[in-house]
């Protein structure tokens, strides 16, 4: 590990730059003054680093997965060989997905990168980077072991990334063009799942491979039915069920036991079953529901029954498609356009930041993260982030559910799309590719 | 055999009246198939002595000078900006100065869009005829000076030059679909799309000026017992109260209209398949808006044939759902049509919007053709482009015409969603 030299605090050079030049609009008039600062800061700055270490990696192209592979991998039998190759990819897949995502927040305009929110993500990043390319050639099931370990250690650091960069898009908005931002954050974003869903894929076939029979709560799962964190036997009504339910409950806890909550009508072809990750799964139509009920609160306010929240779950040959209907008012055409930007929102940005730090085991210490409560806690019985976000109560608005959702929902190749009826309501469609033939989308933009 | 349909006559409406919905007389004239304008008869060219080709390649420049005058958007404030009928001599006359200075520079825009298709295309017998037509309209407009249009009496004679015009032009889209197909290995469907697109759009605009201009000259002059078409047809009339303004009904219930064309477009479905899918509205059935009438239904006739078609091939019970909606920030409204006929398949999905000519195949020119002439021998109503895969993309054009949209969504292997958004207009 790189030993940290002392630097300013970053609140102290904003303060120092803010008030000795100004940037116009082309991007830079900077005084005498100034020039000194930045010496002083180069002087004392890490993140100038040898570049050919990064260099090289970024030079490496990303290998993506499709989700049968992580499904037909893990499910043919695992032996020390098969657990060593999965090993030996995730050594080398994750440090150079991070070396790409580091080279993207590089070339971003300096004072976004500053930011202390970014910067603490950007440190996380290149620390993490430095750790597992030394990892060296995994040979046998002890190194693994060891390597287990390590990204275990790494998962957990890394759980408050997100609302660390939403906190520092939203800082950075007027530095920016949003649609700039959106697209980092896009791109970020979608490599983190991608690097959580290798990383927890390997970790649960680990698992497997040492103790095929743990299971530690309560649902009744057959040894089969997950391959690592992939869930074969994804049963669409009863995860709409238990999500739902879920939502009902957290909204009558947010707005009082008196307060009527919509009903969760499911149709369709009930017996929809695909292989999937759960947690993106839950997490996915956990936000659509909990918007559908949120919006049918407030549209209806104190009527005595409020119009049921239908959702319809269809299979198709090739696709899981799930429509939720509601009708909570619908979403006035000028909110649309932005409705799944990251850098813009309609709610009040103020109140978005103080949010962000409410949410619970996101910004927080490693100590409250193991003190998590029972339902955060996946089959595995560890928290994931995931959990936090989809669990969180209903009156903490990030104002980023959406455009976080449609990423989860396009990682595999998928979509999701809304039409509005204004004073009326809102219909969500989530499409889902059904065994994702589809490799991750890694490099959409950019091809 | 060519079929005119008296529609435009049929929204047309002296005080207070109007047209039951789909209420229109269906005339058929037998009428020699000729390269020059077909069914002319009763127009009479004020220059005798040149033929239309002949006058056309006269007046290229001045076609050209007109086509490139800018072109006069059609909003919905505009339409009603001489407030409600009766309307005085004067607002009249400056309502019919209006169209003829306005009308001229969009048949010219037509004329050149077409006369700049390849000669192959525009060769065409029936792409000629609707070349000719265009230029036989614009050339009878012209003649009509607008310096005469000073006292009624001019006025009613340029309202007679508009409403041949009309009726003249009353069967463009299925005789340039015709067209287009039989010519469909000269030009890409591409280049096909976008001329068609934009002709359409354009045409949504004309015919409404010059129908505009009728029905208001009608409302604010003649007796309810001598309207009769050019071609001596009678339409019949209902009382209803004065909530039109011209084309433009001020009270328009959608649902209402929705029921009328549920059922004519049930009834097609009952001698088509033996079966008629039900239908039911929720949301607000009450709500009304200005609008036009002519468009509403003709969006509305394409989409529930598609969502009863639908479901009747998928032997659907379950009725289809239509759930309306007022806008609460705009004088507006949505509508949902929601069927369970099974959706549309991911590898139609892109395709819905085009003109369905496209995906024709070589040796399908003959059902084309085969299926075209039957849908107009059996259909009853304006849109004898049933079967030509027209529907939609010509729906999205008048819905967006003012400003609104329709869109689609799928859930393959259960049913379709549609959304309409249409926006009114504040009147008094």
């Amino acid at each position: 590990m790189l030993t940290k030299i002392k630097r300013p605090a970053s609140s102290a050079i904003r303060r120092f730059t803010n008030s000795n030049y100004t940037i116009n609009n082309n991007g830079g008039k900077v005084t005498r003054g100034v020039q000194t600062a930045l010496a002083t800061r180069y002087q004392s700055n890490t993140r100038w680093r040898s570049s050919t270490v990064l260099d090289d990696w970024v030079a490496k192209p990303a290998r993506p997965i499709s989700l049968r592979q992580l499904i037909f991998f893990g499910g043919r039998g695992l032996d020390d060989k098969r657990i060593i190759n999965s090993a030996n990819y995730v050594r080398t897949e994750l440090p150079t997905r991070l070396a790409h995502r580091i080279r993207d927040m590089q070339k971003l305009p300096y004072v976004v990168v500053t930011n202390k929110h970014l910067s603490y993500v950007y440190d996380l990043y290149y620390s993490a980077f430095d750790s597992f390319r030394s990892v060296p050639h995994i040979k046998t099931t002890e190194d693994n072991d060891r390597f287990c370990t390590k990204i275990k250690a790494a998962l957990k650091e890394h759980l408050t990334v997100i609302p660390r960069l939403a906190m520092g898009v939203l800082e950075c908005r007027n530095l920016l063009p949003a649609d700039e931002l959106d697209k980092f954050m896009h791109a970020l974003l979608r490599s983190r799942i991608s690097r959580r869903v290798i990383a927890e894929q390997h970790l649960a076939l680990t698992d497997t491979f040492n103790s095929p029979f743990h299971f530690n709560d309560g649902r009744n799962y057959q040894p089969g039915d997950f391959v690592g964190e992939v869930f074969l036997k994804c049963k669409a009504q009863e995860v709409i069920r238990r999500v739902g339910a879920y939502a009902q409950e957290l909204a009558r806890k947010a707005h009082g036991p008196d307060c009527p909550v919509p009903e969760i009508i499911i149709e369709g072809h009930l017996d929809t079953t695909f292989p999937y990750i759960l947690s993106h799964l839950e997490y996915i139509t956990g936000e659509l529901l909990r918007n559908s009920i949120e919006a049918t609160i407030e549209h209806h306010g104190s009527k005595r029954e409020l119009p049921p929240i239908h959702v319809l779950i269809c299979h198709a040959p090739k696709h899981v498609i799930f429509r939720v209907s509601d009708q909570g008012g619908g979403i006035p055409a000028d909110e649309t356009k932005d409705l799944w930007s990251f850098a813009k929102s309609k709610r009040s940005d103020d109140k978005r930041l103080r949010n962000f730090a409410k949410v619970p085991k996101m910004a927080g210490t490693l100590q409250e993260l193991q003190e998590g409560p029972p339902e955060l806690r996946d089959h595995e019985g560890s928290l994931s982030s995931l959990h936090t976000l989809t669990y969180r109560p209903p009156d903490l608005k990030l104002g980023m559910g959406l455009p976080l959702t449609r990423v989860y929902a396009e990682y595999w190749g998928g979509s999701l799309e809304q039409t509005s009826m204004e004073g009326y309501g809102t219909d969500m469609f989530l499409h889902i590719e059904k065994l994702g033939n589809r490799l991750e989308q890694l490099n959409v933009d950019r091809l | 055999m060519r079929i005119v349909y008296c529609r435009h006559l049929a929204t047309a409406t002296s005080r207070g009246l109007r047209p039951t919905i789909l209420q229109q007389r269906r005339i058929t004239t037998l009428t020699p198939r000729t390269t020059e304008a077909v069914g002319f008869e009763n127009a009479t060219p004020k220059n005798d002595e040149l033929s239309l080709e002949d006058w056309s390649q006269e007046h290229e420049d001045e076609i050209s000078k007109l086509a490139s005058k800018p072109l006069k958007d059609l909003n919905l404030t505009d339409l009603i900006r001489f407030g409600r009928p009766p309307l005085s001599p004067q607002s009249l006359l400056t309502s019919a100065r209006s169209t003829r200075e306005n009308l001229p520079v969009r048949l010219s825009r037509r004329i050149v869009a077409l006369r700049n298709l390849p000669f192959i295309i525009v060769s065409n017998p029936h792409v000629s005829q609707i070349f000719n037509n265009y230029l036989h309209s614009l050339r009878s407009i012209l003649s009509f000076p607008s310096s005469s249009l000073t006292n009624p009496l001019e006025e009613l004679k340029f309202t007679e030059i508009l409403t041949d015009i009309v009726k003249t032009h009353s069967n463009t889209i299925p005789t340039l679909a015709r067209g287009f197909i039989e010519c469909r290995r000269y030009a890409t469907p591409a280049e096909v799309t976008s001329f068609l697109d934009q002709h359409l759009r354009e045409r949504i605009g004309t015919r409404l000026m010059a129908e505009q201009h009728i029905a208001l000259h009608i409302s604010s002059t003649a007796n309810p017992e001598e309207i009769k078409g050019a071609d001596g047809a009678t339409v019949e009339l209902v009382q209803d109260g004065s909530t039109y303004i011209g084309t433009i009904d001020t009270a328009l219930q959608p649902a209402r209209l929705i029921n009328s064309c549920a059922s004519f477009v049930g009834e097609i479905c009952e001698i088509r398949y033996g079966v008629r899918p039900q239908l039911v509205i929720d949301g607000d059935p009450d709500v009304r808006f200005p609008y036009l009438p002519v468009h509403l239904e003709y969006i509305l006739t394409e989409l529930l044939k598609n969502a009863f078609r639908a479901s009747v091939e998928a032997e659907q019970t379950e009725p289809i759902r239509v759930t309306i909606a007022k806008d609460p920030y705009t004088a507006g409204i949505s509508m949902r049509i929601r069927d369970r006929g099974g959706g549309i398949s991911p590898e139609d999905m892109p395709n819905i919007w085009s003109y369905s000519f496209t995906t024709f195949r070589e040796g399908e020119e003959e059902d084309a053709l085969g299926r075209f002439n039957n849908s107009v021998a059996s259909a009853g109503d304006g849109s004898s482009i049933a079967g030509l895969g027209y529907g939609l993309p010509l729906s999205r054009a008048y819905a967006e015409y003012f400003g609104g949209s329709l869109s689609v969504q799928s859930a393959f292997g259960w049913g379709t969603d549609v959304y309409l958004k249409l926006k009114g207009v504040e009147v008094d």
